[in-house]
This record gives C-alpha cells, sequence and structure tokens, in this order.
C-alpha cells in the first residue's frame, strides 16, 4: 500500500480535481446533522462532522429506485446505465467503509448478486478521513474505527497534513493526476500517525463488549428483556433506515392507470415494520412488536456472524441518535448480558 | 433557446475583478459581442441558467480560491449549458504556487483554459472560434 502526504492547506485543490472521477459527495451540513451531498462550493465541506444522517448506503441503494421499465411493445429496458454514473464519495468515515464492505459480501459477492449495487459500487471513488469519536461512536468495539479496504484513498489528520493511504489503482489515479499536491512522507510523520491513531483509540468514550455476544444472544431467545422492549419500541423503523448495512428492499410494479406500461420500484423496507413480515393470507410472522425488535438485533449480531464471520453493526451511532425513545444498542446489550435491569430505566438514565 | 443567425453572440463573464471584466467588456463589444457579467460564482451560475450565453469567461479564483471549478461542475449538470463553450481565466497558476494540477490532464470540463494576465488577440479569437463552432454544431443537430 502506498503512503503520501497531503498538505491540509491543499485539500480544497484537491477536491477540485475529484469530478474528474465522477460527481463528487461529500459531508454537508444540514440542520442540525450532515447529510452527503453534492457541494456547490468547498466552504460547504465539513471535514470534521460526527456521523450524516443517512450512511453512504444511499447512493448505493437509493432509498427507492425503479430498476426497470416494461412496455408490451419495447419489452423491458432496465436502468443499469444510469446507475453506472461514476460518483466520488469523499469523506467517508472508517465505520461507513466497513458497512460498504458489508453490503459488498450481501450485494456483490453472495450467490444472488445485484447488477445495479454492483455498478454503482464499481464506478463509486471512495475517499475516507479519519474523526474524532464522541459518545455514540462504538468503533472501536466493533473493530471499524481503523479500515485497510474498501477505499481508493485513506485521509489521515497528522497536523498540519493528511497522511494519504493510497488503497487501489484509481486512487493512484488520483495521486497521479493532483501529484504537485502529494508528497513523500518521513519517519517523522508516521510516528504522528501512530501516536494520534492510539490517541483516538484511548479517546472512545463509549464502550460495547462483543465477544461471546452470539452465545449470550442464543441463550437469551425468551428474555423478558425483548418484551420490554416491544413496549417501548414505536416501530418506526428509523433505527433500519439509518443502519449502513440494514438492506431490506420491498419491490412493486407501478402500472401505468389505462395501459400495460410501467415499471418496477425497488424501495427501502424495515423489518421494524409492521408489514415487513407479513403474507398473502393475512398472516404475519412476526406480529408483535417485540418479535420485530428481537429479530432485528439477533440478525445484525448473530446471524450475520454465522454467515459472514462478524456482525453486521458497524458501531456508527446512528439508530442510537435516531430512535424517537432513546433506545440505546449498549444498554440493550448490557440487559441482555444481565449487567443492566431493564431497558426503560437504563433509557432514562441515559436520556 | 433558438437565436437569428444575426443576432449578436452573447458572452457571460463570471469574474469578482472589476477593471478586467470592464477591459474584457470593450474588447469583446467592439469585436460586436453583447457581454454580461456576474461578480460571483452563485450569480454568475444563476445568470447563465436564464440567460443561456454563446460563450462563459469564468474565473476560478472569487470568493474562494477554488469558485470557478466548483461552477464550472454545477454548469455541466444543468442540461442547457453542459456542453456551452467555458473558457476559464485565471491567475491560479501563477498566484498558487502549491496548484500545479495541468488543466490538459483532462480533469478540467472547460473548453480552454486561459492564464491571466490574457492576450487580448488570442481571446478574441478563441471567443470567436469556440463561438463560431459551437453555432455551427448547433445548425448541425
Amino acid at each position: 500500500m502506498k503512503i503520501l502526504k497531503m498538505a491540509k492547506e491543499n485539500l480544497d485543490f484537491f477536491v477540485s480535481v475529484l469530478p474528474a472521477f465522477g460527481e463528487v459527495y461529500a459531508p454537508l451540513e444540514r440542520g442540525k446533522g450532515y447529510v452527503f451531498e453534492r457541494p456547490s462550493k468547498w466552504s460547504d465541506v465539513r471535514l470534521k462532522y460526527t456521523r450524516t444522517l443517512l450512511p453512504p448506503k444511499k447512493l448505493m441503494l437509493p432509498p427507492r429506485e425503479t430498476t426497470f421499465v416494461f412496455d408490451p411493445d419495447k419489452g423491458y429496458q432496465d436502468r443499469l446505465e444510469e446507475a453506472s454514473k461514476p460518483m466520488v464519495l469523499f469523506g467517508v468515515h472508517s465505520y461507513d467503509i466497513f458497512g460498504l464492505n458489508i453490503l459488498d459480501r450481501v450485494f456483490a459477492q453472495s450467490k444472488y448478486t445485484d447488477p445495479y449495487y454492483i455498478a454503482r459500487r464499481k464506478n463509486t471513488a471512495v475517499v475516507g478521513i479519519d474523526f474524532e469519536p464522541d459518545d455514540k461512536h462504538l468503533a472501536s468495539s466493533l473493530n471499524t474505527d481503523f479500515v485497510d479496504s474498501g477505499f481508493d484513498l485513506f485521509l489521515s489528520d497528522i497536523g498540519d497534513h493528511y497522511l494519504v493511504l493510497v488503497g487501489t489503482s484509481r486512487g493512484d489515479d488520483m495521486v497521479v493526476m493532483s501529484n504537485c499536491l502529494m508528497t513523500r512522507p518521513t519517519g517523522a510523520d508516521f510516528e504522528e500517525y501512530k501516536r494520534r491513531s492510539m490517541q483516538r483509540r484511548a479517546s472512545y468514550k463509549a464502550h460495547l463488549v462483543m465477544e461471546d455476544l452470539p452465545e449470550i444472544l442464543e441463550m437469551e431467545y425468551h428474555s423478558k428483556v425483548w418484551d420490554e422492549m416491544g413496549e417501548r419500541c414505536l416501530s418506526c423503523g428509523s433505527c433500519s433506515m439509518v443502519c449502513p448495512t440494514c438492506y431490506c428492499f420491498d419491490i412493486n410494479d407501478e402500472v401505468q392507470l389505462g395501459s400495460r406500461k410501467g415499471e418496477r420500484i425497488r424501495s427501502w423496507d424495515s423489518c421494524l415494520l409492521k408489514t415487513h413480515a407479513l403474507v398473502a393470507g393475512g398472516e404475519n410472522f412476526r406480529g408483535a412488536r417485540s418479535s420485530r425488535v428481537k429479530f432485528r438485533y439477533y440478525h445484525k449480531q448473530r446471524g450475520f456472524v454465522a454467515e459472514y464471520g462478524r456482525p453486521s453493526c458497524v458501531g456508527c451511532g446512528r439508530c442510537v441518535e435516531a430512535c424517537p425513545v432513546q433506545i440505546n444498542i449498549i444498554t440493550v446489550i448490557e440487559s441482555i448480558r444481565g449487567e443492566h435491569h431493564g431497558i426503560a430505566s437504563s433509557a432514562r438514565a441515559s436520556s | 433557446m433558438v437565436k437569428e443567425m444575426t443576432e449578436p453572440k452573447t458572452v457571460l463573464m463570471i469574474d469578482d475583478d472589476v477593471d478586467f471584466v470592464r477591459a474584457v467588456r470593450a474588447l469583446l463589444e467592439s469585436a460586436g459581442f453583447k457581454v454580461r457579467a456576474a461578480g460571483n460564482g452563485r450569480d454568475g451560475l444563476q445568470l447563465a441558467k436564464t440567460l443561456e450565453p454563446d460563450l462563459i469567461l469564468l474565473d476560478v479564483i472569487m470568493s474562494e480560491r477554488t469558485e470557478g471549478f466548483f461552477v464550472l461542475q454545477e454548469m455541466r449538470r444543468v442540461p442547457a449549458l453542459a456542453n456551452k463553450p467555458v473558457i476559464m481565466l485565471s491567475s491560479i497558476y501563477n498566484d498558487v504556487p502549491a496548484f500545479r494540477v495541468d488543466p490538459e490532464a483532462g480533469w478540467l470540463p472547460a473548453n480552454l483554459f486561459l492564464a491571466k494576465p490574457v492576450d487580448p488577440k488570442r481571446l478574441l479569437a478563441e471567443v470567436t472560434r469556440l463561438t463560431t463552432t459551437a453555432a455551427a454544431e448547433g445548425r448541425q443537430q
């Protein structure tokens, strides 16, 4: 892996060159939060941000998209060309890159691959950037505070400069195109990088013990904690909508009135929503809220470990931030482990 | 927007240097061009959308030192402006030594980059060439 450095003051120039690789999306401030959007000027870009409201998932797997249109005269027409439009995601945190790597496993490396996801991911350059954890980040517990793949370039703050990790040949092309902005790092730069890395890891305020969690979940399948969660959860689905790795979707055919033309729409779904497990005939396999909220935890923290070797949670803290009733993954897991007594009381204590 | 063949070509200048705008305006108007101007990227983009000029002269360093680059990207996303000839005029390569990225390297979606100070004859020749080429391409479509 090639490592270079770039003066912070030249980052605006570097970003000016990036459109050669696709439409640039970067973290911008919107209201009280941040979003990945197209900047109309450099000063819109926020390099120090906590987390975006929605993860980069929104660009790889849009909340609503037409996968193809159908017409009896013309047949099926896919939208792959549209999905192949090059993009550059600038300023992505390590846990969100991990999130994309997890989506890759599901959509690009599994038995049934998704051409739309693959087209977007393949044509999207990712430039990562490091971050200072807040009280909701759990990245160090989930081992997502550092990432070594899934990005083209990764920028790490070392004072006046960024250390630039080159992850792919496309990242190398970016370096070549903006070569004058990059220089060789020194031993002192590496020392500073290591010092800051250790300092950052030590600065995490939120922690979660992940070891043996799948086994604990197996043992606690009938725990009354899930009933308490069911009482508290509103089934709004916010946690899964903002999650970088929740990927459930629904498919609907929308046919034009009075014609046989139409389009197939894919839109985000959530296992928290009551209709998620509703099938023809009115049977709902997860009619109770407690069963839905339990399912989400089991899928992310246990099912995914069995299938892919790690939980699909990346510790971004978005679910904690988005939950309208302050359900917090830390207190849920601690309650399941018996370290807390009651979700409601612990949630109240943390709010 | 369809224009009569005899109608003077419109050039939009987006530049915060009032003196430079005045000088270029005089040069282009004397050659029969109609010139409109905006002093910053946001106003320039808005004017470009409504005016749909025949050519745009775009500065880089305005209220921000990369403002012109971002404005150009925005323009290329507007269908009516996606193929408009754009000449970037800037002193960035002289003023900011750190930035030595060759505009010919293919990253800049402008038709031409001219470093300030600009040779008036060269500028007039390029504006004439690009507006004529664009008009000819428009007629062929």
